[in-house]
């Protein structure tokens, strides 16, 4: 889980060591990501999402797809 | 209204986040016992089922914190400015996260996983300041924790 300059940065990582480029996700949809998985991480009650609420949370920043589903028994590359 | 009294484990846990919050390094098994007035064989087992229910993440001792994330025990290319407090995080996700955790405004320092160029971000109180850098990760959501060090 990387941060790159630009999508062309990603490609460029992706191909010099034979992977397949997964989503790319902005800042904003980053910053959505870490406020729902962290912010109530320092009170007694904080607990890491189920399946069900992940994909919840994914589909409201805009990520959807195989990639993203906790459960996927298979991710098609 | 008063609180219920949280369970052993929650009392492991939040005294871990708060060290982890407070100083920006792992405690020890014996400084979370300390702190909880326990015995540092009951905080041990207590990390064992902090690991088994995916709040820790622990180094092949079975007892030293690597990550409790977002917070990481070891240095990586993450690091995050919160007043004159450094933190390490696990991953970019994280890196976000640990300002998300602690609700105050923080800069991200990191790099670009292919160029090295410097990665210098402001988040306030709203998020981040307008960036077009981007996240990218290789591990699908449903194998994060298979190899959660890779992830």
């Amino acid at each position: 889980m990387l941060f790159f300059r630009s999508e062309e940065m990603v490609m460029a990582w992706c191909r010099a060591r034979g992977v397949t480029p997964r989503p790319i996700v902005s800042i904003p949809q980053l910053w959505g990501l870490a406020t729902q998985w962290y912010s109530t991480r320092l009170e007694p009650n904080a607990r890491r999402p189920g399946p069900a609420e992940m994909r919840e949370i994914f589909a409201r920043l805009g990520l959807t797809g195989s990639f993203w589903d906790p459960q996927a028994d298979a991710f098609g590359a | 209204m008063e609180q219920p009294a949280l369970d052993f484990d929650t009392r492991v846990k939040l005294a871990i986040y708060r060290y982890f919050a407070q100083t920006g390094q792992r405690p020890s098994s014996a400084e979370i016992a300390e702190h909880v007035g326990a015995k540092a064989d009951e905080v041990r087992e207590a990390f064992g089922r902090l690991r088994a229910n995916r709040v820790l993440f622990l180094e092949p001792d079975g007892e030293t914190i690597r990550m409790a994330p977002p917070f990481s025990g070891v240095p990586t290319q993450h690091r995050v400015l919160v007043d004159d407090r450094e933190y390490v995080a696990n991953c970019a996700w994280d890196a976000l996260g640990i300002i998300a955790a602690l609700h105050e405004p923080g800069t991200v320092i990191s790099t670009c996983a292919q160029s090295g160029e410097r990665l210098e971000l402001q988040v306030g109180a709203n998020g981040p300041a307008l960036s077009d850098w981007v996240f990218h990760c290789l591990v699908p959501a449903s194998r994060w924790w298979t190899d959660l060090v890779f992830t």
